[in-house]
């Protein structure tokens, strides 16, 4: 079997030289159609990190009441800290919060001299590990024992910007379901365009099967040659890929894509887009080869029938 | 021993059309030539199709070098083929293969190694007089020397039977008759030939068994026999 193996791929690669108009044609269309696939699956990852970074803005600050004893906002923080939902909680005294306005107004502290004595109030800011339970955790916050000794007005000091984060969530949702459809739609499509340039090519040599079955050749040994080649095709294709797709990439982070999402306002983090970026290319070429040999297996279905 | 027994076959491609073959009885015992002839449409195609088993009978029974054709597996069916050389009016060579790759396909199906490919088919082809033209494909090659180069394919592994269906059809006479020579000395090494073809000349030139077919039906059957009477007459 290993033996008759070197044979088979010899037979795939003279037979791929010697029909070299289909084998281009093939080899083009997978590029095309991956390239499609593989651009516009590397620009959703952007995207569905930019919709990751603003949901991830969203948190929960509780104004507490200037009266509250010390202790019962400590005892407050330490709860709310234990539960599952909650990444952080900071404790932003009265002090603090006129700091971080200052720092704010730094350049016009007039609109600042004008207050009278310190206005604001502490809180605690809460951070959340997934930000679209933010109703509930506010909730949650209220319905805490004794929390009219901590927060004047419950209802209205729980604040998580309840008019946008709902509308933001809805955004969000429509933009990652646009992406997963689009990208499922040109996944589809590739896959139809493909494994249809390998029936063509597979059909204007249908003569070829018909003589080999005559001379006593098995099914397996005719699919074999067949499918090698279009694993070879597909491997070409999804390969010319990856290297237009990798100098795409180096030249977007080269001129620091990373900075400029940092100046919109967005932190990206570089490690895990990358690493997602290598898994995409590792996909696009397992995709190529699968679909290369698939589609000679399904093309010569037809012309193997006894 | 039989090579091959046709018994009582009738073929019917299409329910309520005329048979292809109605009937009909034929043996064919070991080392034998036989001429099947006949007009178009007389069946001789139909008969080889059922002994490459490309189709089954309607009725009656098929069984080549013993083996009843109905009853194969699917999966012994490429192994049937290996045993019957085939050679047809239009070559059937693979086009993208040199004569050598072509030849060479024969053994590669049936596993040969490399060593034995590199000795035989140079030996088949000098044999068929093709000594020069081994990395020909069959497109820079004449009518002729295709059709050597299928010869050379179907006997390269030196099959028990060898079924020719118009060998000679697409060729000049001078050239049918170097391709009948080639066959006939094939058939002296103990191969059985089966020959079908519509060529007076050949058949009555070599005087082998004449099988006749006519719609269907086996009308004559002789020893060292001719193409017949009528055809003669119309010409």
């Amino acid at each position: 079997m290993r033996k008759k193996m070197v044979y088979f791929i010899k037979e795939a690669f003279t037979s791929f030289k010697r029909n070299l108009v289909m084998s281009i044609a093939a080899v083009s269309t997978v590029f095309l159609t991956l390239f499609l696939v593989g651009s516009f699956t590397f620009l959703a990852f952007i995207g569905s990190k930019l919709i990751d970074a603003q949901e991830k803005k969203v948190e929960i600050e509780v104004f507490l009441s200037e009266s509250a004893p010390s202790e019962k906002i400590q005892g407050l923080q330490n709860r709310i800290v234990t539960w599952s939902e909650v990444s952080r909680v900071r404790y932003v005294s009265k002090n603090d919060a006129l700091k971080r306005l200052k720092s704010m107004f730094k350049d016009a502290p007039e609109i600042l001299e004008e207050l009278p004595g310190n206005p604001l109030s502490p809180s605690l800011q809460v951070r959340l590990k997934d930000t679209r339970k933010v109703e509930s955790v506010a909730l949650k916050i209220k319905k805490q024992p004794h929390v009219k000794e901590i927060i004047n007005d419950p209802d209205k000091d729980v604040k998580y910007g309840q008019k946008y984060v709902p509308k933001l969530f809805a955004v969000t949702r429509i933009f990652r379901w646009a992406g997963i459809g689009t990208i499922s739609l040109l996944g589809f499509a590739s896959l139809v365009l493909i494994v249809n340039t390998i029936r063509l090519a597979i059909f204007s040599r249908r003569r070829e099967v018909a003589i080999m079955r005559l001379v006593g050749a098995s099914n397996w040994f005719i699919r074999w040659p067949f499918m090698l080649e279009g694993i070879f095709q597909g491997l070409i294709g999804a390969f010319l890929t990856v290297v237009i797709l990798f100098i795409i990439k180096t030249s977007l982070f080269k001129y620091q894509i990373i900075q400029f999402f940092t100046w919109l306002g967005v932190s990206m983090d570089y490690q895990p887009l990358l690493s997602q970026f290598y898994i995409l290319l590792l996909a696009l070429i397992l995709g190529g080869i699968i679909i290369g040999a698939t589609g000679s297996a399904i093309a010569l279905r037809r012309f193997l029938k006894v | 021993m039989n090579v091959i027994e046709v018994r009582k076959v009738t073929k019917i491609y299409e329910e309520g059309d005329k048979p292809a073959l109605d009937a009909v009885d034929f043996y064919v015992s070991k080392g034998e030539f036989v001429f099947l002839v006949g007009p178009s449409g007389s069946g001789k195609s139909t008969f080889i199709r059922l002994l490459l088993r490309e189709i089954l009978p309607t009725k009656g029974e098929v069984y080549v070098a013993g083996q009843n054709i109905a009853r194969l597996r699917p999966w012994k069916i490429p192994r049937l083929r290996r045993s019957i050389g085939c050679v047809f009016q239009d070559f059937k060579l693979l086009p993208n293969k040199t004569a050598f790759e072509n030849v060479a396909f024969a053994l590669e199906v049936i596993n040969r190694p490399a060593h034995i490919i590199r000795t035989q088919v140079p030996e088949v082809l000098n044999l068929v007089g093709l000594g020069e033209k081994f990395n020909s494909y069959p497109d820079e090659l004449s009518g002729g020397e295709q059709q050597r180069v299928s010869i050379a394919r179907s006997f390269v592994n030196r099959p028990p039977l060898l079924l020719a269906d118009e060998p000679t059809g697409n060729l000049d006479p001078a050239t049918s008759q170097e391709i009948m020579s080639l066959l006939n000395r094939i058939n002296r090494t103990g191969t059985t030939v089966v020959v079908a073809t519509h060529d007076r000349e050949i058949v009555n030139a070599w005087r082998k068994r004449v099988v006749a077919l006519e719609g269907g039906k086996i009308v004559r059957d002789q020893t060292r026999g001719v193409y017949g009477y009528e055809e003669q007459e119309l010409i």
